[in-house]
């Protein structure tokens, strides 16, 4: 292309631009910006292990007058107690000074967990539904949309600006929009040319690459923006939900059902099934005296139907998963889940009574036991799960953490084994074990002492040696 | 060298094997060369289970007098590494051809630090001979996949040499300078410097006995994993040098069905004492077990906090946890019967079932979703009892093809799949 071609093309587009149906109002994004900054903050905590702290920093938005802020469900590991949670601070854009703030707990249907700052900052956070305009209509593909991302601590949490368009929206199952580009920081709201809200950001999804270096040659990775999101969910999916504060920081009442391993079916196989544009979920396995076994649901049933209504098809297959455990995390336990299912071609209609969740891992009581090198747990229901242990059978406690270098590590003990015994006396309780152990910490002429372990099923004699 | 090298030199041979291998997703032919040696003037020719097996479909061996001889399987034993073929005698007199045999040499007998010879066939090197000791006499050594993915070491100590063994030695014979064959080379740590390793010929001996009577050995199970008692003697209020820790019993077995479990302490055997202080201790006591008529009932002195408890076992056959393997082109997809050792190590609840192998990019059972260590429960709904079973839906399937709905467990989930022509 010649100069002058080049010229010509650009004076083409600069003509064009006049005739576009929305014009250009740039000026106003400043002030929108400053004022919807005042929603989002930087949360950091400390969760406290047997031998180190490990600092988390996540985003944060502000959701009412009482300094309640919502953190994306992957800010805490499933497996952390609430008892590791140390030292919550909040921090506000472009400030370096450190407000308190405590862990009020995960919420079972969307996952936020919530913290409360304290009282002195309060008034300078601003709600995220002081943006919601009653008529603002949904994001569509291609509008505009805009958000807020953070800097880190050593920037005193500095904002910015990001921008983007709608590329998708898709059930999956909440409504989910899917920017062309990083719209905002994950966790942070999301919002129209307007400054109304339209979203809040989830964490962004994995993008396919290919790496090439001087020794590998095109290798597939898969990329996540940790720092940017281009992924939200629409309001629809958020302001019903802000107000669902959990009342006890274990995030109970947990509604369960009782099974293992729903897997979806794909089109082709509900159409062999003659289940035509809908989906359904085989039943893996049913647990052991749960709601699920009491109301006769039994391994590879085939759900077909919640409440009357077919399973929907959702893209992708999974998110139908997602789908039956959402509507029971919005129910109670003591709560009705009329299911349908197929089993040997037959249609059955099955009235199941949600029940509480057994104790669940971060709830699980846990002792360190620095000399010996390592912490155990109470044997969990879901260990019973995990081994294939009946109820009848399930005593014993977990290795939840092994020191490495420690006694208990030189003696091939590994995070995950069950112990079944110590020295040759069976372990019935958690308070078994804590006081074997203890006594055995405690006593500086003991020598040794013996576990019997249990790992991927086979049991195992270990000689712990103390000196 | 001895007259007796000499003649044990034209008693080794080159072994040229091709092979059928499922793990494609498809039947495919492998080829390996190996070593072995001729042990009777009526052609039997001792071998490596990983050079020679069921799953050889032509086997070629080289005699020193360099002619090209074919051969036949008479069974095989991967527990202890060997393999038992025979020259086609009809094709050795057609063309005149001539070979000398060897003889075993005691290799009880042995001891550390003796001279030793390597014969074989190392990276295809017809008749290469190395030397070295006897570095170790009873070598424990137990690997759960080690021949061609069947368990091997279980039941027999291992010869180890610094006589240098590479691959393509397989199966060749370790000997004295009298050129008598004390053991089979059998494997050496790749990378290191001359860490090799052979069946000692007492074993062999055993072995071709047995499989020259019935084209295989049959031994017992009961179940019993056993542990090393070192150190641990004090905590068992053991005398030194009696028993054998228990460390695991295998779920359904024999033995966990007579009550047995981990951490008791297995002091004697129909009578007999047993002491497991070390591992290279443990494959007698293990072959002690195996040797047992299957069926019998065998009374097992335990050991069990202060108490001695007296327990009878009847024995069950020893199986591998290796299944039968078959491909089905059309659908591009190879499997193997689940087992029911395989069962048991990975906690099925039964051995209803194939695994699959591999599959073929593009073809039904890829296109369907299905992938390597799916195990397929159901077809049509039907539970999959025996690979016959489905050898028969792939005939239906090749007369007439049609849509079938295939029931798949991954890592414990069950989820369904439509296989399409």
């Amino acid at each position: 292309m010649n100069a002058a071609a080049r010229l010509g093309l650009l004076a083409a587009l600069l003509l064009a631009a006049p005739l576009r149906a929305a014009p250009l109002r740039a000026a106003d994004l400043p002030d929108l910006f400053a004022a919807r900054v005042k929603s989002c903050v930087t949360v950091e905590f400390l969760v406290e292990n047997e031998l180190d702290r490990q600092p988390v920093s996540v985003l944060g938005v502000c959701v009412d007058h009482d300094g309640t802020i919502i953190l994306p469900s992957t800010a805490i590991g499933a497996r952390v107690s609430v008892r590791q949670l140390k030292d919550f601070k909040v921090y506000l854009p472009e400030s370096a000074t450190a407000y308190n703030a405590v862990y009020l707990g995960q919420d079972a249907l969307t996952g936020w967990h919530f913290v409360r700052a304290e009282e002195k900052v309060r008034a300078q956070l601003v709600p995220i539904t002081a943006w919601v305009q009653a008529d603002t209509p949904e994001p569509r593909l291609g509008d505009q949309v805009w958000g807020i991302g953070l800097r880190g601590k050593d920037e005193d949490f500095r904002p910015y600006f990001l921008m983007s368009r709608v590329g998708l929206i898709e059930a999956m199952p909440q409504m989910t929009a899917i920017a062309a580009t990083e719209v905002a920081g994950p966790g942070l709201p999301v919002f129209n040319r307007d400054g109304a809200l339209v979203g809040l950001a989830l964490n962004s999804f994995g993008q396919n690459y290919l790496m090439f270096s001087r020794r590998e040659r095109g290798q597939p990775v898969v990329l996540v923006d940790v720092e940017e999101s281009s992924v939200f969910l629409l309001n629809r999916e958020v302001l019903p939900y802000l107000g669902r504060v959990p009342r006890d920081p274990s995030g109970r009442p947990l509604p369960w059902l009782g099974t293992f391993g729903m897997e979806p079916v794909a089109p082709d196989v509900a159409k062999f099934l003659q289940l035509e544009n809908q989906s359904a979920l085989v039943v893996s396995e049913v647990l052991e005296d749960s709601p699920a076994e009491k109301a006769g649901l039994k391994g590879h049933d085939i759900i077909v139907a919640l409440d009357g209504q077919p399973l929907p098809r959702l893209k992708p297959d999974q998110a139908v998963v997602t789908y039956l455990e959402r509507e029971i995390d919005r129910r109670l336990p003591g709560d009705k889940l009329p299911l349908t299912v197929l089993r040997d071609g037959r249609r059955l209609e099955l009235d199941v009574t949600l029940g509480d969740e057994p104790k669940i891992i971060r709830e699980a009581e846990r002792r360190y036991f620095e000399r010996l090198g390592f912490t155990i747990r109470e044997f969990l229901y879901g260990d019973g799960v995990a081994r294939r242990v009946k109820l009848a059978d399930q005593r014993g406690v977990i290795v939840d953490f092994v020191k490495p270098n420690s006694p208990a590590a030189m003696s091939g003990l590994e995070f995950d084994d069950w112990i079944r015994e110590i020295d040759g006396k069976e372990v019935k309780t958690y308070a078994d074990a804590v006081a074997a152990l203890s006594a055995i910490e405690a006593d500086k002429t003991r020598t040794d002492f013996v576990l019997l372990t249990s790992r991927d099923g086979e049991t195992a004699v270990r000689r712990v040696k103390l000196q | 060298m001895s007259g007796g090298f000499n003649r044990l030199l034209e008693a080794v041979v080159r072994i040229d094997v091709r092979e059928v291998s499922f793990e494609q997703g498809a039947r495919r032919f492998v080829a390996g060369v190996g070593s072995g040696v001729i042990l009777s003037k009526d052609g039997l020719v001792l071998t490596n289970a990983h050079v020679a097996s069921p799953y050889a479909v032509e086997i070629s061996i080289t005699l020193p007098s360099l002619e090209r001889v074919s051969a036949q399987l008479v069974g095989w034993d991967h527990w202890t590494d060997l393999a038992l073929i025979r020259l086609d005698l009809d094709e050795v007199r057609r063309r005149g051809l001539t070979f000398q045999h060897a003889a075993f040499g005691d290799s009880d007998k042995l001891f550390v630090g003796e001279t030793v010879y390597a014969v074989g066939t190392p990276y295809g090197l017809t008749r290469t001979v190395t030397r070295g000791i006897i570095s170790n006499d009873r070598r424990y050594f137990e690997d759960d996949e080690g021949v061609r993915g069947y368990e091997t070491g279980t039941f027999n100590n291992w010869l180890q040499t610094d006589a240098a063994i590479n691959p393509g030695n397989s199966g060749g014979p370790l000997v004295t300078e009298d050129g008598k064959v004390v053991g089979i080379n059998s494997r050496g740590f790749i990378g290191a410097d001359n860490l090799g390793f052979a069946i000692p010929a007492n074993v062999a001996r055993r072995v071709v006995d047995e499989l020259l009577a019935h084209g295989r050995i049959t031994r017992s199970y009961i179940g019993l994993v056993p542990g090393t008692l070192q150190d641990l003697e004090h905590f068992y209020g053991l005398a030194l040098n009696t028993g054998m820790l228990i460390n695991n019993v295998d779920p359904g077995s024999p033995a966990a069905r007579a009550g047995l479990h981990g951490g008791d302490v297995l002091l004697a055997i129909n009578g007999q004492p047993v002491d497991g202080r070390f591992p290279e201790q443990l494959p007698p006591i293990q072959n002690l077990i195996a040797s047992l008529p299957v069926g019998s009932t065998v009374h097992l002195d335990v050991k069990r906090g202060t108490q001695t408890l007296a327990v009878a076992v009847v024995t069950e056959r020893l199986e591998s946890r290796m299944g039968e393997e078959a491909a089905f082109d059309k659908w591009g997809i190879s499997v193997r019967k689940v087992s029911r050792a395989y069962a048991r190590e990975n906690q099925l609840d039964s051995d209803t079932g194939v695994t699959v192998l591999g599959v073929q990019p593009g073809f039904p059972a890829a296109v369907a979703g299905l992938a390597p260590g799916d195990i397929i429960t159901r077809v049509n709904q039907q539970p999959l009892t025996t690979l016959g079973a489905l050898q028969e839906i792939y005939d239906k399937y090749d007369r007439s093809p049609g849509s079938l709905l295939v029931e798949v467990m991954r890592d414990r989930r069950v989820s369904l799949y439509v296989l399409k022509p």
